[in-house]
Order: C-alpha cells, then structure tokens, then sequence
C-alpha cells in the first residue's frame, strides 16, 4: 500500500441519515434505503445536483442482486459519475467511505452517497442453502454458531466469562435507554442477561443482536466543502481495511486473539494517532464477543484485563474511560449494518448523541462482515478515525 | 405440515474426491502438487503459492476438539428441534473440519478431547464424517 498518510483528512463526511427502523413490516428495502438517502442529503444541506457518486450496499437475500447502486440513483433522480454496489456486510460502511474518499481524492466524484436498506419481515427470509458443503450439513449456518465458536475460544484461550459478555450487553443497553429511536429501550440487568435463554452455546439471546428493517446512508465530500454545509466536517482522519479467514483456517489462523488488527494499524497510521487518543467508539457489535475481540485487536485492552475491563463499567458513557455504542449498537439500538454506527460516531463529534461525551475530538467507528458461514468462515475489518 | 431436509453437500469438481473418500470409508485432504501445503477446505488453487496441481492424501481421522458449541436456535428450519452440538475437529495434521460429535456424553466435551472420525452415510452419494471420542 502507497502511502495513506496524504488522504488523511481530506474528505469528510457532510451528512448522515437512517430511515424509520425497527420491525417495520409492509416495507421494502429500496425504501428504506431511498428514505435514508434523502435525510443524510437534507442533514447536509447539499442540493441533490452535487451527488455524482452513488453506493450501496443492499443484504444478499434479495435474489436480484445486480444494479442495486444504479437503482438508487435512479429512484433519487441523481446522475452520478460512478455508481457501485458494495457488499462487505456489516464491514461495508466504512469500505464505502474509504472508497467515497478516494473518489473524492481523485477528482472523480465531488460528493459520494452511501445508502443501504433492508427487510426482514415477515418471516426473515432464508435462503435455504447459503454457504458450504463443509459447516451447513453439520448445523453449523450462520453468524451465530460462528461467534458461538469465537466465545468458546475467548472463554478458553483468555479467560471470558458470560457474565463479563452481559456486562457488555447491560452497559449499550443503558445507552439504548437514553436514545429515542432504539429498538430495545427497557433496562437490562446482569440477571436478565444470564436468565436469557440460550441461541447457541455459550452466547445467550442477549449476547445476540437484533433483527431489524431499515436503512442509513452517509454523505461523503471534501473536507473544504463539508466545512461550508450545514454540520461541517466530520474529517476522515484515518481508515483500515483486512480481509481475513477466522476459527477454522489453518494458513492464517494467528494463535491467540485472531484477525483485524492490520485494520487498525492503517488506520492509527492513517490518522497519526493511537487507541490512547479515542475519545469515543463504535464497535460492530453483532454479538458481545465481538466487542472483546475489537477491544483487543485494535489495541485498547491486554488479553488479562480485558474481562475486568468491560465489567468494571469502562463502555459506559458517564463513567467509562472508553464510551462505546452511545446509541445503544446493535444489540440494542438496532441492527443497520453498522451505518447507525456511523451516524452516531458523527453525533458525538457534533455533540448530539443523547449520551454525549463531553468533548469528542476523536470518534472511531468499526465494521465487521462478509461470510461467517462458509468453511472457512471469512470476513472483512474495517476501521476509520473521525475527527473535527 | 411439512418436513424439510438438511442440506446435504453437493460435491463440485474440487471436493468430489472428499466425498468419494468418506463414502469409502477415508477422510482426505489435497496437498499442493508444487509447495507440498496440506489445504483445509478443497480448493481449485493452493493458498501458499497459487499452484493448481495437487493430489489427494489419506489422513489419519484423529485429531483433538478445537471448540464446540451447542445450537439451540438454528437460523436454518431443517435443524428446528432438540439442541445438538457443533464441533471443530483440529486434526492431527493441521486441518480444522467442522462436525458433530457423536457416541458422546456431553459432560466430557472439552476443548483438547480427543476423537477420531466416524464415517456416517446419508444417502448413496454423501457420507458425512462425524467424530467419537478415541478409543
């Protein structure tokens, strides 16, 4: 890789916009995703005239895949100089802001939209064979038997406890108490935690994130015309991406704590700072091991404080020397493919989150996605640093 | 009412000899014609050094749990029904399979446990490989 160091800063996010979320059923993707676009446009306060770059990222199951970036455009009424469909999973985000900077940094675009939507109702489509002959004979479908496997590995290799994942799940389900807008806004206590009933061995329901319809999108500029809209800048300091097999790879499976960590290295390179700089954070917290995985990964916790570490309440934003998921995440804000993440990182650089850091300078946001069902299970990292 | 099946494997040109082999009662890996590299999962190229040469080896069947869980709540209908385990058999040679592990009480189940293949039929075509604690 050339040298990122240049980039940094130079494009920024101008806007950022969800949809109505939650179990919305009578809905479409396409909805969502078009309802997203046009408040992140409006939070921006860009006339529509200077998008001229379009992605998007729409989830697999909606059988015709093909044009998904061209579609929106369309339905937008935008006439863009590059579209693209992006498809990282819950990593896609923040690949698309990478990207977005880059077009921008080329001369391509002058303003990216990034948009995702999604459906789940009625009856959380299923496809009935999505991934490999070598995991799905056996039951082992999906993302929850995947991170049941990373649990089991944290328990044995560092210790973890289920109670310490619960203390995950009750400190961003605080946040998701103080946010309107969350799908799940009723208190949470350690008991209810570990009453919940099992999903997969040893990660409870509420280890689990939710299910959940709706969109987001993000609007993407340099950072000398973001400075001139409505919000400002919300400056892409930095960015990291790694793309790497988990559990069950041999050939690159690191003993120990695992993959991402190259993620996070470009991006402190990036940005020219480093985990002790993080004023607050967003993890991609599809289930709570994640968020163990993250905080060791991108440097924040050794693998023997890392237990103490959450359950000694430091993700809490009123107390917590690293407030994580002010908007409650995905456990319990709600499932947007971390483009909610994204929303709220903005939020507490703009100081508006509803648990707001006292003067965020420094906003970090993690993605995580791809195909935790195939054999070997692969996904995708990504990391970018927001700054004012 | 109606019953759906689980999903069998649909062997490729890759894994078709997998399949053969544990319908005859050997588990195999590929190794690389050209780096020697044992690959886990088959695969047209090798992930060391891009070679697509490479020939079928025979492995022992033996090897230790690497992790296990206990599905409860399947995302897929066919494995509604009673909790069942999902293992991850890391094999003596390196390869780490997915699996079940049968003729087992659960209360043995560990990290580190010893096991060795069982050859389990589904139909004429696919025989899956299950695992049992080592005799």
């Amino acid at each position: 890789m050339d040298d990122t160091r240049q980039l940094s800063g130079k494009a920024a996010i101008a806007g950022v916009g969800l949809s109505r979320f939650g179990r919305v059923p009578g809905t479409s993707a396409m909805g969502f995703a078009l309802e997203a676009s046009a408040a992140a446009i409006a939070d921006a306060g860009l006339a529509k005239s200077e998008i001229d770059g379009v992605l998007v990222l729409m989830p697999p199951q909606m059988g015709e895949q093909h044009g998904w970036a061209s579609r929106v455009a369309v339905h937008l009424g935008l006439a863009p100089a590059f579209c693209s469909t992006m498809d990282m999973g819950g990593a896609t985000a923040i690949g698309m802001m990478q990207t977005a900077a880059a077009l921008v940094h080329a001369g391509i675009c002058k303003a990216v939209l990034c948009a995702f939507g999604a459906q789940t109702n009625p009856q959380g489509i299923l496809p009935t064979m999505f991934g490999s002959q070598f995991a799905i004979p056996y039951g082992d479908v999906g993302a929850m038997p995947f991170m049941a496997h990373v649990g089991r590995r944290q328990m044995h290799e560092i210790g973890i406890t289920s109670e310490q994942y619960g203390a995950i799940a009750v400190a961003f389900r605080k946040h998701a108490s103080r946010n309107p807008l969350a799908q799940k806004r009723d208190p949470m206590t350690l008991a209810d935690h570990q009453a919940s009933r099992w999903i997969v061995e040893p990660l409870h329901l509420l280890d689990c994130c939710l299910v959940t319809d709706g969109g987001g999108a993000i609007v993407v500029t340099s950072t000398e015309r973001a400075r001139d809209l409505r919000h400002g800048a919300a400056k892409l300091a930095g960015f990291g991406q790694v793309h790497s097999s988990e559990i069950v790879h041999p050939d690159r499976h690191e003993a120990g704590i695992g993959g991402g960590r190259e993620a996070g290295e470009q991006a402190w390179r990036m940005a020219g700072l480093g985990p002790a700089d993080v004023d607050v954070v967003q993890f991609y917290d599809g289930f709570t091991p994640l968020v163990v995985h993250s905080l060791l990964v991108y440097g924040f916790c050794r693998p023997d404080e890392v237990g103490a570490f959450v359950a000694g309440g430091e993700l809490e934003f009123d107390r917590g020397r690293l407030p994580a998921n002010t908007a409650g995440g995905l456990l319990s804000e709600g499932h947007l493919s971390g483009f909610n993440h994204v929303a709220e990182a903005v939020r507490q650089l703009r100081g508006t989150s509803t648990s707001q850091v006292p003067d965020v300078e420094v906003s970090m946001v993690t993605g995580y996605g791809g195909a935790p069902h195939e054999a070997p299970p692969t996904v995708a990292y990504t990391v970018a640093i927001l700054t004012r | 009412m109606f019953k759906i099946d689980k999903p069998l494997p649909m062997p490729t040109e890759e894994s078709a000899p997998f399949w053969e082999g544990t319908r005859r009662g050997e588990l195999r890996a590929q190794r690389c014609g050209d780096c020697g590299h044992l690959r886990w999962p088959p695969a047209a190229t090798c992930p060391i050094c891009l070679s697509s040469r490479q020939e079928w080896v025979r492995l022992s069947g033996r090897g230790k749990v690497y992790s296990w869980i206990v599905v409860h709540k399947s995302q897929h209908p066919a494995f509604w029904g009673d909790p069942f385990n999902v293992a991850i058999v890391e094999l003596d040679e390196g390869p780490r399979l997915h699996t079940n592990l049968v003729d087992v009480d659960p209360s043995v189940i560990r990290i580190g446990l010893p096991v060795e293949v069982v050859f389990d039929p589904q139909n004429d075509e696919i025989t899956l490989p299950r695992f049992k604690p080592a005799a």
